[in-house]
């Protein structure tokens, strides 16, 4: 084995065969694209819009035209997912059904979206970013926090059902890296202190405020305003004298 | 070479400008007509608005390669093959999507344009798997041909290739999904023709892939049509895997018998075997879909065939024989009857020289009494008008009119491709369709007015709230099933259904050429039959019975050994061993459809023939020919020796039936109308229920489906699918036995004598 | 007139073709009948060589038949490409190049006629 991996490094050094081998996991967001019957996942699994969000459904296809409700797709699956956790095959057929379209042409909405959560997730789902830019600010070390606490490894939840923890691709809070998405809330500039925080107040059956963790109010510089200090200047401000 | 074009247009503009008033009688005409001029490779190609620029070359003469563009299905312009450069545009663009302006300069062999299919084709090669030796695709791959044609000679992918799982959506089709280049046309196939919403995309990106998402087969009765709409071996048959390759196959064109519409198909063959069925272009019938039986029942072809003539001996057994002897047997006792004591029932998938011949073989015997074994009420003007038992309408007159009344008929299993263009014309032409009978579905919305023959009373009457719906059309279509006619009232019925008909007609004030009648049959023989004279249903038969009877491939069972005498003599003369064979005490091996070159009319009143695609197995002969011979041993010589005389004597009896390829029109509505309200006869309160409900009913009707191993898979698929429905709904007596019938079938052939003796 | 005198002259050229051997018909008749003799001499001969089971007579006769079957050719040329032939034909025997079989093909034993009315064809098969 060894042998043959030092023959195989001294060849291509020597040859330079360069085989780029695919070594990083191809991670599908959302897993597999066929559905697979589980006993917590299969068209019986029991699914039913509530009163309030029936009403709420009704709100959202009022907006579309007879024949258009398809248009719908989106924003009833979201209400769907909402209201469940995740999207259980029923719901997906439920959603069908109320619009009136195939199955079909709900699950390539629901298969496309990786929002759209086709497996089972503990109550709070945590998305790590772990895209160059958090990269770079040591997301790394959050995400090793939150499998230290939690005891599960990416892509798995715990036993008591509460927390899921995903890696994904950027989230586009750049600025404020590394950050984190806990269910809607994005808990930014975290330390590997803050995370654990986080989690414990969410153990504690509280949801700790979103935003940054480093005293900043949003996206603005760290170490204060660097431009636009002053008040703004009034009209004629840099306009010649002899004008 | 690549400015010629446009020093060209500019020369042509500036020849135009100068010439204008010495030719003012084109620019007029070319601004009236409303055209786009473009170019195509600098050639002028006039075309309409809205073209697009694939189309406009197709006009100029130039193919475009393309993956997911098919010109009857909805453009989805993700294969991006058909990238073309277009002269002064910054980019490459999609021909199948892109409506043509006004003079652009389409450069469909450019450097860029080369390049830009070179690089499609790299990016589709990039996943897909180089199995063509074993793919069943090779040799016909759109794929394969255009990679030749204009990909590169090697690829610069080295990374892993994608690799996607195989779906099972049932026993027709298979797939190798990882050969799928996601041109999507199957899911477009499936949603637009079939209207069956199972197939879909799933995922994104490079994870994208076809499938229904759930475990489910892909029930439609027009589903084989994926595997031809599949550029590439994704899906491809199930029958066919591995058995030839399209090189080896002889081709023959011919026709489908296994419904009324007569579906224009290719019989490919190799070695005296028919291998596939596939289909072939007509417009005025099946476009280029097939239906599922007319595709997959061709393996019935090879099974329980007759193939020597069979005797009864002194024990009852069927025991082999010659030629000679059971032509003997037979003349012997078709000479010591005379007139009414012999008949002759002819079956679905008689053509019309075995028909013709029969008919002359029993007039010489002085008897009139040739039936078909498929009812037709022979009251009023019965089948004296042909109005009275065409498709009127005709298939593709569908497409012109703008309301459908179906009565009593389920199209979706006893017509599939009329129903596929009904349903296109739904889609396209905002059509309505409104049905009488039992709810069914058809892949359509229609308004249901009701199963009992009541509504049609009203509906003749005016009193029903539909007439005023009726009444607006602007050209309506009354299309009547042929098993609503074959009830006790079936005359009532279609005596109420013609003057609905006329009334439509006489309200929408249509042109005098538009027909609203319209039979839907469901079987190849009819038409043709009643054209040359025999009598619908075999009634007559049973109150008179005949001391000989000559069955002509007659296997719908209507008539058995309890309805005749204790000594009758059942001739039994077809290509199948099934219900008519097991009654009878001669048998003379026929041959089937593929194997002779025999005339059927469609339900429209098309005459189209089949040909030769193979021999017919062991001693079988065609059809007519038996019946020659068997008339010069019974000393009543048939005056054809050959196919061409048997022909001429088909012209004289009714020449349109070797008009091929044409319709002769039906005339003689009204007399019609007239001759029907003569009818004393009452509607029966019994609901309007189609032979063939479901899926279960479709995949076997006739004698090659039922000895077809590929339809009953299907149809043992079709009842796990429709298992719970059965659960819940009464289980008729036929039911039961069809279940019986089909586990028997799949369990052992052999057990196929038994269980129907 | 000129014309005609094309025509004459285009007449004149296709009588005038490259013979084989024979310049006129007669001496084509010769050759022929310098054949037919050497074949009926060779009968005997054949019969005896080949164990034919037929008589010298029989064997003449044959010869002669075939002479027959030719025997309205006019054309010189077409009589010398046959004579050719049945020298050909004739070494061969002589020769023993051929055998029995080659010879009694002339006398079609195992041919059996062709069926011409309706039923024998329809016994014989799909379609003859």
């Amino acid at each position: 084995m060894f042998l043959s991996a030092a023959v195989r490094s001294a060849v291509s050094q020597t040859a330079r065969q360069v085989r780029g081998l695919h070594q990083s996991a191809t991670r599908s967001a959302g897993g597999l694209f066929v559905h697979r019957d589980t006993p917590d996942n299969n068209p019986d699994t029991p699914f039913e819009f509530t009163e309030e969000n029936k009403k709420r459904v009704q709100a959202i296809l009022s907006q579309y035209p007879e024949g258009h409700k398809q248009a719908a797709t989106i924003p009833v699956l979201d209400l769907a997912q909402r209201q469940h956790g995740w999207l259980p095959i029923s719901a997906m057929n439920k959603v069908a059904e109320v619009l009136g379209v195939a199955p079909m042409r709900v699950y390539e909405v629901a298969t496309f979206y990786t929002m759209f959560l086709r497996q089972p997730v503990g109550k709070y789902f945590i998305q790590v970013c772990t895209t160059t830019p958090c990269m770079l600010c040591n997301s790394d070390s959050i995400l090793e926090a939150i499998q230290n606490k939690l005891g599960i490894k990416v892509g798995e939840t715990t036993p008591d059902k509460m927390f899921t923890l995903i890696e994904v691709e950027c989230l586009g809070a750049c600025v404020n890296a590394p950050m984190v998405q806990i269910n809607d809330n994005y808990y930014e500039d975290l330390t590997p202190k803050d995370i654990e925080v986080i989690i414990d107040e969410l153990k504690a059956g509280r949801v700790p405020p979103p935003g940054p963790r480093n005293g900043r109010f949003s996206c603005e510089p760290v170490g204060g305003l660097t431009s636009l200090k002053g008040p703004p200047p009034g009209p004629g401000f840099g306009v010649r004298s002899d004008l | 070479m690549l400015r010629l074009p446009s020093v060209g247009r500019t020369l042509a503009g500036a020849a135009k400008g100068g010439l204008a008033p010495a030719n003012p009688v084109r620019a007029p005409a070319r601004a009236a007509s409303n055209m786009v001029e473009v170019f195509v490779d600098g050639k002028p190609v006039e075309v309409d608005p809205g073209t697009t620029v694939l189309q406009a070359c197709e006009k100029a003469g130039v193919q475009i390669p393309r993956f997911c563009y098919h010109e009857r299905l909805s453009v989805a312009g993700n294969c991006r093959m058909c990238l073309v450069e277009i002269e002064k545009a910054p980019k490459p663009v999609a021909a199948c999507a892109m409506p043509v302006m006004k003079g652009w300069n389409i450069l469909t062999n450019s450097e860029k344009t080369r390049k830009a299919r070179e690089g499609v084709m790299e990016f589709l090669l990039a996943n897909h798997p180089l199995d063509c030796p074993i793919c069943d695709q090779g040799g016909e791959c759109d794929l394969q041909d255009q990679s030749m044609q204009f990909g590169s000679d090697r690829s610069r992918f080295s990374e892993g290739k994608r690799a996607v799982e195989d779906k099972n959506i049932g026993p027709l089709i298979k797939t190798i999904m990882t050969r799928c280049i996601q041109c999507t046309r199957c899911v477009r196939f499936a949603s637009e023709i079939a209207g069956v919403e199972d197939l879909g995309t799933t995922g994104r990106g490079n994870d994208l892939q076809i499938g229904t998402y759930v475990e489910k087969m892909f029930m439609s009765e027009l589903s084989g049509n994926v595997i031809d709409v599949c550029p590439v071996g994704a899906l491809t048959s199930k029958p066919y895997a591995f058995t030839a390759r399209p090189w080896e196959t002889r081709k023959t064109e011919s026709i489908d018998v296994l419904d009324a519409l007569g579906s224009n198909i290719v019989v490919s063959t190799r070695g005296g075997e028919v291998m596939r069925v596939m289909p072939r272009l007509h417009e005025d019938i099946n476009e280029e879909w097939i239906s599922d039986k007319t595709r997959f029942a061709y393996d019935g072809l090879k099974r329980q065939r007759l193939t020597q003539p069979l005797v009864k001996d002194g024990s009852g057994q069927l025991t082999p024989t010659s030629w000679e002897e059971a032509l003997t047997r037979v003349a012997g006792a078709l000479q010591s009857v005379r007139g009414s004591e012999v008949a002759a029932v002819a079956g679905g998938m008689a053509d019309a020289e075995a028909l013709v011949s029969l008919k002359d073989l029993l007039n010489r015997l002085d008897s009139e009494n040739l039936c078909t074994e498929e009812v037709f009420p022979m009251a009023g003007a019965g089948t004296d008008l042909r109005s009275n038992y065409l498709l009127n309408t005709r298939i593709a007159g569908i497409e012109e009119s703008d309301l459908l009344l179906l009565v009593g008929t389920n199209p979706r299993y006893e017509a599939p491709l009329f129903n596929a263009r009904v349903r296109k014309s739904w889609l396209h032409n905002e059509l309505r369709v409104a049905m009488v009978g039992h709810q069914v579905d058809l892949t359509y919305t229609y308004d249901h007015l009701g199963e009992e023959t009541s509504v049609l009373k009203e509906l003749a009457d005016g009193t029903h709230p539909f007439c005023q719906v009726l009444a607006a059309a602007k050209r309506p279509v009354v299309v009547v099933g042929s098993s609503a006619l074959q009830r006790e009232d079936g005359a009532a019925i279609l005596s109420a259904v013609s003057t609905i008909a006329q009334n439509a007609r006489t309200s929408s004030g249509v042109e005098d050429g538009w027909k609203v009648l319209s039979v839907l049959h469901r079987v190849a023989s009819q038409v043709a039959a009643l054209d040359l004279g025999y009598r619908a249903g075999v009634d007559a038969i049973r109150k008179n019975p005949p001391k000989v009877l000559f069955l002509l491939g007659a296997d719908a069972g209507c008539i058995s050994r309890a309805d005749l005498p204790k000594d009758c003599f059942v001739i039994y003369q077809g290509h199948h061993g099934d219900i008519g064979a097991t009654m009878a005490d001669v048998v003379l091996p026929g041959a089937a459809y593929t194997e002779k070159n025999g005339t059927y009319v469609n339900t429209e009143g098309r005459s189209q023939h089949t040909r030769v695609a193979v021999t017919p197995p062991g001693m079988a002969r065609d059809d007519w020919k038996i019946l020659r011979a068997v008339s010069e041993l019974a000393g009543v010589t048939l005056p054809y020796d050959s196919l061409d005389e048997v022909r001429s004597r088909l012209a004289e009896v009714s020449p349109n039936l070797v008009r091929y390829d044409d319709v002769e029109g039906a005339n003689y509505f009204k007399q019609a109308v007239e001759l029907a309200t003569m009818v004393n006869q009452d509607l029966i309160a019994a609901p309007l229920v189609p032979p063939q409900v479901s899926a279960k009913d479709f995949y076997m009707t006739d004698s090659i489906s039922r000895a077809s191993q590929t339809m009953a898979k299907d149809l043992r698929f079709a009842l796990i699918v429709g298992f719970k429905f059965l659960l819940y709904v009464s289980i008729t007596a036929k039911c039961v036995c069809v279940c019986v019938c089909v586990c028997v079938d799949v369990v052992s052939e052999s057990c196929q004598w038994l269980k129907r003796s | 007139m000129a014309s005609a005198a094309a025509t004459r002259t285009a007449a004149g050229a296709a009588k005038i073709v490259k013979p084989i051997f024979s310049r006129d018909v007669d001496e084509a008749k010769r050759r022929v009948r310098e054949l037919y003799r050497a074949w009926y001499r060779e009968i005997p001969n054949t019969v005896t060589m080949y164990h034919l089971d037929i008589t010298i007579r029989q064997g003449r006769d044959k010869v002669r038949e075939m002479f027959d079957k030719n025997k309205n050719v006019t054309d010189p040329r077409v009589i010398d490409m046959l004579v050719i032939k049945g020298k050909i034909d004739l070494q061969e025997t002589i020769h023993v190049w051929k055998q029995r079989t080659h010879l009694m093909r002339y006398f079609h034993e195992t041919e059996e006629p062709r069926a011409n009315d309706f039923l024998s064809k329809f016994y014989k098969g799909h379609d003859p």
